[in-house]
């Protein structure tokens, strides 16, 4: 038998049977092997039903069984077991049983094939493992190390970039761009079959691990498959060539209280391809962040890279459920319990958000509770299933967490001791942020509806307890002769006369610490703070609507027009440079000075943009599509803009934004997209310049009060 | 998002906009005065919200009148040192 060590590069399955494994080799090799798994999942409910399911399954090529397995709420549970060794049939296999008996309860019918491998081996994928072989069969398999090593060995992964001169959608593209470590070169798209071969010798050449492309979801790879056609040239972009590309349609969706667009996308099989205009959070974290929420929660790179975290912190207690015996459910069965009135009233709130006290101050301190509700969870026990229990074990969600929160606050820990300029800090700090969103999104899934492991009731438990201890901080600090200027959910603005520098707030901070259990951290003393009130009364305070800067002259803004997607380019930068020149002032006092300065300087602005010298890409206003077009009485500006892209064949689907330019005159807007070049002298000045002047009130108003 | 129970501030805006024929009944300058009413409670908010009463508009008005209890207090100091001053 031979022996390999390597990293983990793909798991799925193989339709033959069993499943493959691609791995890495410490000798630089790429090995697909094969291995024998079987999959199992549980059908549980009435007898004589599960009887007529026994007797529709015998001739299919399973293993039945009846046992008792574990509902994480209705405690053991008679199910019957049907395993097959051929883990690409499962789908189907459940389809046809769930159609013909929709009223069982079903089990670990959709799990992801690569978390029942990592949930059984141990492993985890980019992680490093040995494998045992017969040739390419693998007899037994070992990890080397855990997902939650703070310093792994970096996977030394071949990246070939592949990006189109022009974005396809605007206008039609005539090279493609080709880079891969220190080589670059353009290869013309026409004619077909030479530009076919070139990159089917090319793939061949470099054989990389990931393909990184622009628009490669959306445009190249199901171009190539229309191009190999055309051409006769047979090119399979997978390294796996018995596989074909698996694409996935576009989709509106809405989540977070919004309407969502996802482009199509296409896998692959032994390799991976990230198309970077269609990957939701590589913004965000980059490469290195979709690597490690795939090193910690079991979904492929190609899965985290276009998915919300929502689903990553899904997977992961999908393997803390099957490590612990705890069947998962296909659909939530979870219903609320019932409440009288004031029990729904004294439940049903969020997170506490106080009105700040409007106007500039000086002398602030921001302290942040660190990952305040998924610290929560795990020190107070809350999980779906603990919620109404007393002195119950670790429940299932605080023990996914964990080590979520612990490795999350050592990778910060390790970057706040390194030098700033040190090489490493920059993918620590990605690999942080992809966990902290990991975290961030775990709160929400405890309520939320599809969640498998919800309940609305631990989510409660959460703010509530997230409330109590808020208040406890408050108290703490006006005891010692704070004042509490503001209070976000997680986050406290106290000052005190005299008090200036940061190690002056330790006590306080010390403090809440011991009292909540909870570690807190100092954000930042700002030298100044303005706290704005709503447009409509200046009376009315706004919450978490505030900038400032800190005695280090950093800037920190929120809820103001600069945070915002669908402010232009140029208000932006015009805004953030005046917030500039505010900072230069080191009291409140000294704000008033710096006036004359920032007006001038939007006076020029201005200029500038009525004498045409402002590039037209800094005027594009982004404005999403909240409902299919009929969907308008009076169209919006957006609406306006994608009815003139449909008049020449461009569907917009709810959820994806549209770019438009003011214009003077006819419908008041131009679609960017339209590529057509706009004179200067159309652009509507007036409209920018409104928008301008109130992003200027904004940061103004406060300095003149 | 994902609450059953409308908010605080959903709650004061309704009754305000219940109140508006109220409002615009009074004389222009009570009307600045009358926003300035629910601009105070509007101060409290997370108070309002933690008295978990099943009629919110009391705790709003008790922050009405704490404000203006606030107002007086000031006013009350302001004057006590003006008189301080002029003897």
């Amino acid at each position: 038998m031979d022996e390999a060590r390597g990293w983990l590069l793909d798991v799925y399955a193989d339709q033959v049977g069993g499943i493959i494994l691609w791995l890495l080799t410490d000798d630089d090799k790429r090995l697909r092997l094969r291995m024998d798994f079987s999959v199992t999942f549980y059908a549980a409910g009435d007898f004589s039903l599960l009887r007529q399911a026994w007797i529709y399954l015998r001739d299919k090529d399973v293993k039945l069984e009846r046992s008792a397995r574990r509902d994480l709420f209705l405690g053991e549970r008679d199910v019957l077991s049907v395993t097959t060794s051929n883990p690409s049939k499962l789908p189907k296999l459940f389809a046809n049983l769930s159609r013909q008996f929709p009223s069982l309860d079903y089990y670990d019918a959709d799990i992801p094939l690569s978390l029942r491998f990592i949930a059984q081996t141990n492993t985890h994928l980019l992680g490093r493992c040995r494998v045992m072989l017969d040739d390419e069969w693998v007899r037994a398999i070992e990890p080397l190390n855990s997902p939650w090593e703070i310093d792994p060995t970096p996977i030394p992964l071949r990246i070939l970039t592949l990006s189109p001169d022009s974005n396809p959608v605007i206008r039609k593209p005539t090279q493609l761009r080709i880079r891969y470590e220190r080589g670059e070169y353009s290869l013309p798209l026409e004619p077909t079959r030479t530009f076919m071969i070139s990159l089917k010798a090319d793939l061949k050449r470099f054989d990389p691990d990931l393909i990184l492309t622009e628009y490669g979801d959306t445009w190249l790879f199901p171009q190539l498959t229309v191009w190999s056609k055309e051409s006769g040239i047979d090119l399979n972009p997978n390294r796996d060539q018995s596989r074909e590309i698996l694409t996935r349609r576009a989709d509106s969706y809405f989540a977070y209280g919004q309407v969502i667009y996802r482009g199509a996308q296409a896998h692959l099989f032994g390799r991976w391809h990230i198309d970077r205009h269609n990957a939701m959070s590589m913004g965000e974290y980059g490469l290195e962040g979709v690597m490690e929420q795939a090193r910690v929660t079991g979904l492929g790179v190609q899965e985290m890279a276009r998915k919300s975290p929502g689903a990553g912190i899904t997977a992961m207690q999908m393997v803390t459920a099957i490590r612990n015996g705890v069947m998962v459910p296909v659909q939530k069965q979870q219903v609320e319990g019932t409440k009288t009135l004031i029990e729904l009233i004294r439940a049903d709130h969020g997170g506490l958000i106080y009105q700040p006290i409007i106007g500039l101050h000086g002398n602030v301190a921001q302290i942040d509770f660190s990952s305040m509700y998924p610290a929560i969870m795990v020190k107070h026990n809350i999980s779906p299933e603990t919620v109404e229990t007393e002195d119950a074990q670790e429940g299932l969600v605080p023990k996914t967490l964990r080590p979520l929160l612990e490795k999350r606050l050592m990778l910060k820990n390790i970057v706040s001791d390194l030098d700033p300029r040190d090489c490493r800090v920059e993918i620590l700090k990605a690999r942080a942020a992809a966990l902290k969103w990991l975290l961030v999104v775990c709160f929400g899934y405890l309520g939320y509806k599809n969640a498998r492991f919800g309940k609305i009731e631990s989510h409660e438990a959460v703010t509530a307890m997230s409330r109590e201890l808020m208040l406890q901080a408050k108290e703490l600090a006006e005891d010692m002769g704070f004042t509490i200027l503001h209070m976000y959910v997680d986050c406290l603005f106290v000052q005190q006369q005299g008090f200036e520098r940061s190690a002056d707030f330790t006590p306080l901070m010390d403090a809440i610490a011991d009292k909540t259990g909870i570690p807190i951290a100092m954000e930042g003393v700002f030298k100044w703070v303005a706290f704005l009130s709503s447009k409509r009364d200046a009376r009315v305070p706004v919450p978490n609507q505030y900038f400032g800067a800190f005695d280090d002259g950093t800037i920190k803004y929120r809820g103001i027009e600069l945070r915002r997607r669908d402010t232009t380019l140029w208000v932006r930068k015009i805004q953030l440079a005046v917030l500039e020149i505010l900072a230069k002032a080191n009291t409140p006092r000294q704000m008033m000075n710096y006036v004359p300065d920032v007006l001038a300087f939007v006076e020029h602005a201005k200029h500038n943009l009525k004498a045409g010298h402002i590039p037209q890409e800094e005027l594009i206003v982004r404005q999403k599509l909240s409902r299919g077009l009929e969907g308008y009485k009076s169209p919006s500006p957006a609406a306006r803009a994608a009815l003139q892209l449909q008049a020449i064949g461009r569907q917009v689907a709810p959820g994806q934004s549209v770019q438009f330019l003011f214009t003077r005159g006819g419908s008041g807007v131009q679609a960017w997209e339209l590529g057509d070049a706009l004179d200067h002298r159309r652009l509507d000045t007036k409209r920018y310049c409104t928008l301008l002047d109130r992003a200027i009130r904004t940061v103004l108003d406060p300095c003149s009060s | 998002m994902g609450r059953t129970v409308v908010t605080i501030t959903q709650q004061l805006n309704e009754t305000e906009s219940m109140l508006s024929p109220f409002r615009r009944t009074l004389r222009r300058n009570d009307q600045y005065v009358f926003d300035g009413l629910f601009a105070a409670a509007r101060r409290h908010i997370a108070a309002i919200g933690q008295a978990e009463s099943l009629l919110p508009f009391e705790s709003a008005m008790l922050a009405m009148l704490l404000e203006q209890s606030k107002e007086i207090a000031v006013l009350q100091q302001k004057l006590e040192e003006l008189m301080a001053k002029n003897g």
